[in-house]
């Protein structure tokens, strides 16, 4: 059978960040036991930031870095959000333009909350081993932000504002799916995946959130079991510890992965508390980095946590890593695949982290008035302009030119690529 | 198992999580969240309290209870059905 997996992967943590401590504070949240949950700092969508400008400005270095021919064989670019603009047109049609990508290429998006980038990552996958077109790549990237204009109190689906707000991040991961799995070669047939109707947390109204964070924990916990269940059901002689080197999981936020893996070790394997603070800091904990420095991004997440797993991680000889990735509503999957030395170095080229460093961090005045600018291009917005200068510190800092949308013209959104340094 | 044994349970797990509360005295109508457990802790105590009881039925069926004399009914309820 031909190898599939991730060619090359990239992840934009935009360009502001907000340090959620701070705002845990300003918003005289209970602080004692918030150092629990493991949150350190999330990345702030600007009013002239949206889900296009992150995932063209997280594909941009992975498409800059090959040739005419190889771009030429993106055959399909699936856009996997549930921060979507339109109801119809697909944010993968402003990807492909602004990456001026061949028009032999199929576009769509995909959506089931923060599972979406594991349905467009599968579906890529499964084009490449069915080899009806081969040597044919797939970009899919998942993109998501949190704006937050707040579902107005007392509703019935208001959610535990206090948890969600310091968790909500933006970002977006952009991966090249191909017969070249020089980053994360995936293990085929190797999936457990479970879904069923719940109600957890949603998005039934634009530029908000709704739900109930103990139900989607609840949930998240159920399906982490049941999926590898169905995974070890289908491959066999996994162990918990032993198969896997790395665990990258679904990080809405850190405590969040710190509770499922110590129940999953429990459970799993039997194992006791000292072990399991140990496996965590050893196998999960790699993957936590990138997560804890811009928050929860939906459908991008689990692939944020892999990157940062690769990135950080020890892979002298190759190495498997075990995704768990949940989407509320809901969806899940645990799969897997291996990553090696040249994979791992390839990787690091991309200076993730470096790029997360340069981000400006916002002031709390800032940060509201953030929210407050916001307004101007929320969903269903006919015309705006942008100020390009809104947060003049965050301008200077970068040096590559990235995609900023100027303008939104009777619905039509007009971006342009940023050259300020 | 009547429903006070299942308060107990869940008096002791939630001091073994939250040590503070060694001195409180705990009423039907206590919530969770006033005691200081966040979304993490409180989904930790319903899991502890599921394996003591050796209940092993979908997480997300215990869901819904807004003190703890609720919670107490929702797995007594539960334990009647297995």
């Amino acid at each position: 059978m031909i190898s599939a997996g991730i060619e090359a992967m990239n992840a934009f943590g935009g360009t502001v960040s907000l340090n959620v401590m701070e705002l845990a504070k300003y918003r005289k949240l209970d602080t004692g036991r918030f150092e629990n949950l493991l949150m350190v700092e999330k990345s702030v969508a600007l009013p002239y930031e949206d889900p296009v400008t992150f995932a063209v400005n997280a594909a941009k270095p992975i498409i800059d870095a090959m040739t005419e021919a190889e771009k030429n064989r993106i055959e399909m670019l699936i856009t996997c959000t549930e921060s979507g603009i339109d109801f119809g047109k697909s944010i993968s049609t402003y990807v492909h333009h602004y990456l001026g990508l061949s028009r032999n290429c199929r576009l769509f998006e995909m959506k089931q909350a923060c599972y979406a980038g594991t349905a467009g990552f599968q579906m890529a996958i499964n084009f490449v081993l069915s080899q009806v077109s081969p040597g044919a790549k797939v970009l899919v990237v998942a993109t998501d932000i949190s704006r937050y204009l707040k579902v107005e109190e007392g509703d019935e689906l208001s959610p535990d504002w206090s948890f969600v707000e310091p968790s909500g991040g933006a970002g977006a991961v952009a991966m090249l799916i191909s017969e070249q799995p020089v980053v994360f070669q995936v293990d085929p047939g190797a999936n457990g995946y479970y879904g069923y109707e719940v109600m957890d947390t949603c998005r039934p109204v634009p530029d908000s959130e709704a739900g109930n964070a103990d139900l989607s924990l609840l949930s998240y916990l159920d399906c982490c079991e049941q999926t590898y269940l169905e995974y070890e059901r289908r491959v066999s002689g996994v162990h918990y510890r032993d198969t896997f080197d790395y665990m990258a999981y679904h990080t809405p936020f850190g405590g969040m992965v710190k509770g499922a893996h110590r129940t999953m070790m429990r459970k799993m394997i039997k194992a006791k508390a000292p072990e399991i603070e140990q496996d965590f800091a050893e196998r999960v904990l790699p993957g936590l980095h990138y997560c804890q420095r811009v928050g929860n991004i939906m459908g991008a997440t689990l692939f944020l946590a892999l990157t940062s797993t690769i990135d950080r991680g020890s892979f002298d000889v190759p190495k498997r890593v075990g995704c768990f990735s949940y989407g509320s509503g809901c969806c899940a999957e645990f799969f897997s695949g291996v990553v090696t030395p040249e994979g791992q170095e390839r990787q690091r080229q991309l200076a993730i982290g470096q790029q997360l460093s340069t981000r400006y961090s916002l002031a709390m005045d800032e940060y509201e008035a953030v929210l407050q600018a916001s307004d101007i291009v929320k969903f269903g917005t006919k015309n705006a302009k942008l100020d390009p200068l809104f947060i003049p510190q965050a301008v200077v800092r970068h040096s590559a030119p990235r995609l900023v949308l100027d303008e939104i013209s009777n619905y039509h959104r007009i971006y342009k690529w940023s050259t300020v340094t | 198992m009547n429903k006070e044994q299942i308060f107990n349970i869940v008096i002791e797990h939630s001091r073994e999580l939250l040590p503070e509360l060694e001195g409180h005295t705990f009423q039907y109508s206590d919530r969770l969240t006033d005691l200081g457990a966040n979304s993490v802790d409180r989904a930790e105590i319903v899991m502890m309290t599921m394996e003591a009881l050796s209940l092993h039925i979908p997480r997300v069926e215990l869901f819904g209870a807004s003190n703890i004399g609720e919670l107490v009914d929702l797995i007594y309820d539960k334990l009647q059905l297995v």
